[in-house]
């Protein structure tokens, strides 16, 4: 057991260092080595967080999805924690979406929002997985809740193909898919942009594993509270 | 060096709202690592008695 602490206390450590390095070189990359956008200007940097943190908030919306198909097939708790874990952060990332875009769209659109398919169906996200959370914090714990959030975790992702194709469907302000386009991986843009891009989004990716692992960890701890507690009423 | 407000209020919004995420985490970790050694002493001296 001790050893197994050990080897987890290690890794987390690891994890932080490399978290850290990579946050460095990506805020490196997109103040000193990618170049300015001609027309946008200085402003178009705000897409190196922009994007990592949409990336970021659908990933941890996958993760809702899968946990919660878990949860509901095997019935176990673990699963339940991971979902919660994860639509937690998904939630603050996607609020950083909600609060980057109107920065960047203000200097380019003259607007600081608008009402087309992209942004309001991110808000619909928004609005689920914030749903979720009120759901669960409003709830007593147990099994109807957990049975509860994963129907809502896996009913609010389907709307992350919606916010994906809604650029191609529909005329929008919001620009096209510039890193996954037809004519190949990463053909729509600066070779430099690209990396610079790339490097953003392994350090985001890299803190939504940080986060997550102190998130369910803090889980686990509340879970072992309310055992200790109900050991100790029946002891009583 | 147009536009350069919107920039950094966006690289503020961004990397304040993770640490400020990241010091609600330790806040609640500190909170609950309190409140589960209190429990285990108060069991451990039941236990005693």
């Amino acid at each position: 057991m001790n050893e197994k602490n050990g080897a987890d206390q290690s890794n987390g450590w690891f994890l932080l260092w490399l978290t850290g390095a990579t946050m460095m070189a990506a805020l490196v990359a997109v103040f000193f080595y990618v170049p300015t956008e001609r027309t946008e200007g200085i402003v178009q940097r705000i897409m190196y967080i922009h994007i990592p943190s949409a990336w970021i908030a659908f990933f941890a919306f996958f993760i809702v999805f899968i946990c919660s198909i878990l949860y509901l097939w095997k019935n176990e708790r673990e699963w339940d924690i991971y979902a919660h874990a994860s639509a937690e952060i998904g939630v603050v990332f996607c609020s950083l979406v909600l609060i980057t875009g109107p920065l960047w769209a203000k200097p380019i659109w003259g607007a600081w929002w608008v009402w087309d398919a992209r942004l309001t169906s991110t808000l619909v996200l928004w609005l689920i997985y914030v749903a979720y959370l009120m759901l669960r914090a409003q709830t007593e714990p147990g099994s109807m809740r957990a049975r509860f959030s994963a129907v809502i975790g896996i009913v609010g992702f389907l709307d992350i193909p919606l916010i994906h194709f809604s650029v191609l469907w529909w005329a929008t302000f919001h620009p096209k898919p510039k890193i996954i386009t037809s004519e190949g991986l990463g053909k729509g843009m600066d070779p430099s942009m690209l990396i610079t891009l790339l490097i953003s989004l392994a350090a985001f990716t890299l803190v939504y594993f940080l986060l997550m692992g102190q998130r369910v960890r803090l889980e686990k701890m509340r879970d072992e509270i309310d055992s200790l507690k109900k050991e100790k009423l029946y002891s009583n | 060096m147009k536009n350069f407000g919107f920039l950094f209020a966006a690289n503020a919004f961004v990397w304040g709202g993770i640490f400020f995420y990241v010091f609600s985490l330790m806040k609640r970790n500190q909170s609950l690592q309190k409140d589960l050694a209190a429990l285990k002493e108060a069991i451990a001296q039941e236990d005693k008695e």
